[in-house]
């Protein structure tokens, strides 16, 4: 099955139906999915940090969340992360786009996309790196169980050598 | 208008209702006008109060009240544009709109020099909105709006009062007990 397939059942699997999301041109191939599937209800949110706001609020209501942003977005959302998920423990999956890793062409990617998992390592937040599609169903279903058990944050980091990334 | 007696009046129509709360003044004062299991108290994500408002909307039938902050909502002016297109009629969001950062020391705040936040709503296709500065006019504006579809905008202009006591800080238990009100797991 295709990265972006396994991640669209691992949603299904863990009844998380609401997803809000920052465009990014790789997780296009998962959100554009997810935008075509009725089971979803995909939110555009201006922001990364209004994208977990929301997550949180469907939570909340007993809905399960997950968010998509590209690693540069993903300094956008920390404080929301940190004041708002870590606090009231709110299991919300991260799909983030990983720059700054093998392939990347744009030297403004590097610096964020390099710090996202020093960042969440800081948080106590468990995150997963993504390089290829081996195992990658058990993976994704099992960061989501973890995600759900310790009522945290996870991340999965979806790399260029995952998805092919963005060509210059 | 005090944002105290304001709140309450709120309260009075709200019934179990879900309210999520901006940080500050807001969460202490809605815990002291009426503390319930539907109080989505904030603590800290400035910014996020409508957010997660409009979340909750998108997730349930009932109507979702935002007390948001001028301040606040400054911060995440786009959360304003995302409601206008998502369009959930159950939602309701009032700003308390005291023309300053309160918290911080009474800064000035933007919409004390003429940024008009219900003109922001209506140009972000929010269908209902109105600007209210007395307690009887918020009355009839509240009362409509949980009789009428939205999404609703209400900017409510308020002055200070005193700061009552810090409500308990207690995220995890506001989110548990919110959650179990919905007939779900809280943890």
């Amino acid at each position: 099955m295709p990265w972006n397939d396994i991640i669209v059942q691992g949603l299904k699997n863990w009844d998380t139906s609401l997803i809000a999301y920052v465009p990014d041109v790789s997780i296009d191939r998962v959100t554009s999915l997810i935008a075509d599937d009725p089971y979803f209800h995909l939110v555009s949110a201006t922001r990364e940090e209004e994208a977990v706001g929301i997550a949180v609020g469907a939570y909340a209501t007993g809905r399960n969340a997950a968010v998509f942003m590209q690693s540069s977005g993903f300094g956008n959302s920390v404080n929301a992360i940190a004041s708002l998920c870590i606090p009231a423990r709110t299991p919300i999956p991260i799909f983030l786009n990983l720059r700054g890793g093998p392939g990347e062409f744009n030297i403004a990617q590097v610096p964020m996309g390099r710090a996202v998992r020093p960042i969440l390592d800081t948080l106590g937040l468990v995150h997963f790196t993504l390089e290829d599609e081996r195992n990658m169903d058990k993976i994704v279903d099992g960061a989501i169980k973890l995600c759900h058990a310790n009522r945290q944050p996870v991340a999965i980091c979806l790399t260029q050598l995952l998805h092919g990334g963005k060509l210059a | 208008m005090l944002r105290f007696d304001a709140t309450q009046l709120l309260l009075r129509y709200a019934a179990d209702y879900p309210i999520v709360s901006n940080l500050g003044p807001t969460t202490d004062e809605l815990w002291h006008a009426g503390h319930r299991d539907r109080n989505f108290y904030t603590y800290g994500n400035m910014g996020l109060c409508s957010s997660i408002a409009l979340g909750m909307a998108l997730s349930t039938d009932q109507p979702v009240i935002s007390l948001d902050g001028d301040g606040s909502l400054l911060m995440n002016l786009g959360a304003i544009a995302s409601i206008g297109r998502e369009q959930p009629p159950n939602l309701i969001v009032v700003v308390w709109d005291n023309e300053q950062w309160g918290q911080t020391g009474h800064q000035a705040s933007h919409t004390a020099f003429g940024t008009d936040l219900e003109k922001v709503a209506q140009s972000c296709s929010i269908p209902q909105t109105a600007t209210v500065d007395n307690l009887e006019d918020l009355e009839g504006v509240f009362q409509k709006a949980l009789q009428t579809p939205g999404p609703w905008f209400i900017v409510a202009k308020i002055t200070e009062g005193e700061y009552l006591p810090v409500a308990p800080i207690e995220p995890e238990m506001t989110l548990y007990r919110f959650r179990e009100s919905f007939g779900v797991s809280g943890v």
